[in-house]
């Protein structure tokens, strides 16, 4: 789950006086600098761009500018037509293209399981805050398989998974299956989407979780003591409160779900069969990695990044709204 | 009240399964290990009949699995320290100091939080390759410190944005540089959200796959999950065997979640309340 996406709620809150005092001695009084605090003023002025440089240097030079390149380079051609403009024969070879097709309807899927893969933690979440006996177990069991590599838990599922492997014994025992899981394209993308889920449903759960703690329990009481029945007092009291986190995780769902199930689909499917549970970030690796073409990977890049712009704005507006409601 | 609780009763009883079902996997995984080949294939289920090492010893040499642990030891080690460092560093001035084009830079950070990995690989692993390091350690160091620093920096710009200011101004009255205030103060002050990113930095470097497999093509530089990866392959008739180098993989993970847990959830957990 991409966590690396999230940002906490700061911003360059610039009220530190050290800085400052800099600023003004050098403006102000430039002979007197030299006598009073001569000997930092000049270190000082570039002392915050010195530390910001190393960051800067990396996001700049190895995130912001492949962006562009990447963006420039769709419009390329491969193989012989290697960097000619080609307009945007990449974008209509990407579209004509049956897998990278599937890819975006697979897309559409995990969106309409969004709702599924929110509401299990969400649930969970008011069971443990409710504190149902054992509640202080499942809250480390449950969100152990989220720091779980996808690797791994790909590794392990292939062998539950497998034709022969226990999930159908278990079937086998109540007289139904055997489903064969990733091999049939029915039902590997639901497989894979469904490992996936349960290997993340920590994370989303320990958000919840964090958001009702900062509930206000006298609140609760108090529609509680009014005579407020269980649902109502969910509805009225909890929902209202926990409106930013649910968003949250909604929106981090949602980016995990675009942009961290490579590892499973590696391992479990390699976005079999036939092409069943191909992602747009699977499409990109295979046009890269093994076709060798690298242009049409980078227009695949760039309607991916599409994608997650209108998710990143749906963001933006979230934590916006949410700075409003404080 | 009394309904309430009968209701957590009743919900105890899924949530109970849950955990099973959260737990089964990997102590089926676990088993298989401990079993012979032809134990397996008699009975999935059985439990072993005994504790048996050898599934793990066979995967660890023959899947050459130290060397990918090293490798793995080595870039995850090398991506947390220059996190770690470009991170505090970053968090310190964009939180506490006033310099002209602060704002940009961090409106600049903030975008690129938003650009996943998938969407830059291509022109990445190109300008990586004309700089001659991929498939280097170096290489693959700066793709991951490159891929965690906006959220690295977030997080440290978070943190010292509660650290009073007066600190920081009875540091300099000490007759402190800012790299003194730096050193001294913020870094020591710093620990706590330190150990917390630092953690979750380690563990989205050590769990990657997809970095690893594009940036580290040859199989003496795979990094552990690569290696992972390549064992269904190589074990595909010998499950024990397959189970056991699996979790040889799991183990470091398992002990870091035992010890850490706490800051791993707070790392998590960043960004999503107000505060």
């Amino acid at each position: 789950m991409p966590v690396g996406r999230r940002p906490p709620p700061a911003g360059p809150a610039a009220v530190g006086t050290a800085g400052g005092t800099a600023h003004a001695a050098v403006r102000t009084a430039p002979g007197r600098r030299r006598r009073t605090n001569g000997r930092f003023a000049r270190a000082d002025r570039l002392a915050p761009y010195v530390l910001v440089a190393p960051a800067v240097l990396i996001i700049a030079g190895l995130r912001l500018y492949p962006l562009a390149l990447g963006v420039n380079f769709s419009f390329t051609g491969d193989g012989d037509r290697n960097g000619q403009n080609v307009g945007l024969d990449n974008y209509a070879a990407l579209f004509d293209d049956p897998l990278f097709t599937a890819s975006l309807r697979n897309v559409g899927l995990l969106v309409l399981l969004l709702p599924v893969a929110v509401a299990v933690p969400g649930l969970l979440a008011t069971f443990i805050y409710l504190k149902v006996p054992g509640h202080r177990v499942y809250r480390s069991v449950y969100f152990f398989p989220a720091v779980l590599s996808p690797v791994i838990i790909g590794a392990v599922f292939n062998l539950l998974l497998a034709f022969d492997g226990p999930a159908n014994s278990l079937l086998g025992a109540v007289g139904l299956g055997p489903i064969d899981w990733l091999g049939d394209p029915g039902t590997a993308m639901y497989a894979v989407v469904g490992v996936h889920i349960w290997a993340t449903f920590g994370m989303g759960l320990v958000v919840f979780l964090a958001g009702f703690a900062t509930l206000d329990a006298s609140l609760i009481d108090a529609a509680r003591v009014d005579g407020a029945s269980l649902p109502k007092v969910v509805r009225h009291v909890v929902v209202p409160g926990l409106s930013r986190t649910v968003q949250f995780v909604v929106v981090t769902t949602m980016i995990g779900m675009l942009t961290s199930m490579f590892g499973l689909l590696y391992v479990m499917t390699g976005g079999g069969p036939e092409g069943s549970t191909y992602l747009p970030e699977y499409y990109i690796w295979f046009q890269q990695g093994q076709m060798s073409r690298p242009a049409l990977a980078s227009a695949a890049s760039t309607v991916l990044f599409g994608v997650m712009l209108v998710v990143g704005m749906l963001q933006l507006a979230i934590l916006r709204r949410s700075g409003r409601e404080d | 009240m009394t309904p309430l609780r009968a209701g957590r009763w009743l919900a105890a009883i899924p949530m109970a399964a849950l955990a099973v079902a959260t737990v089964y996997p990997l102590v089926f995984t676990a088993n298989v290990a401990m079993k012979t080949r032809h134990e397996y294939v008699l009975d999935r289920f059985a439990p072993a009949e005994g504790l048996r090492w050898d599934a793990f010893a066979a995967a660890w040499s023959g899947a050459d699995m130290g060397r990918y642990l090293v490798n793995s030891l080595v870039v995850v080690t090398g991506s947390v320290a220059l996190l770690l460092l470009a991170g505090s560093m970053a968090g310190f001035a964009l939180s506490r100091l006033r310099f002209r084009g602060s704002r940009v830079l961090f409106l600049g950070c903030l975008a690129a939080l938003f650009i996943p990995f998938q969407v830059i690989m291509v022109p990445l692993a190109r300008t990586l390759g004309q700089a001659g390091l991929v498939d280097t350690y170096p290489g693959l160091i700066l793709a991951y410190t490159a891929q965690f620093l906006p959220f690295t920096v977030f997080l440290m710009t978070s943190y010292y944005s509660g650290i009073p200011a007066e600190i920081v101004d009875a540091a300099r009255i000490d007759g402190n540089s800012l790299y003194g205030v730096y050193g001294r103060i913020m870094l020591p002050l710093g620990r706590p959200a330190l150990l917390s990113v630092g953690i979750l930095d380690a563990l989205f470097c050590w769990n990657d796959v997809l970095i690893a497999l594009l940036l580290m093509p040859s199989a003496e530089h795979r990094t552990l999950m690569v290696g992972v990866t390549a064992l269904r392959g190589q074990y595909s008739a010998d499950i024990p065997t397959f189970a056991g180098g699996v979790l040889i993989a799991a183990v470091p993970v398992l002990v870091l979640y035992l010890f850490f847990q706490r800051q791993i959830a707070t790392g998590v957990t960043a960004g999503s309340t107000k505060g």
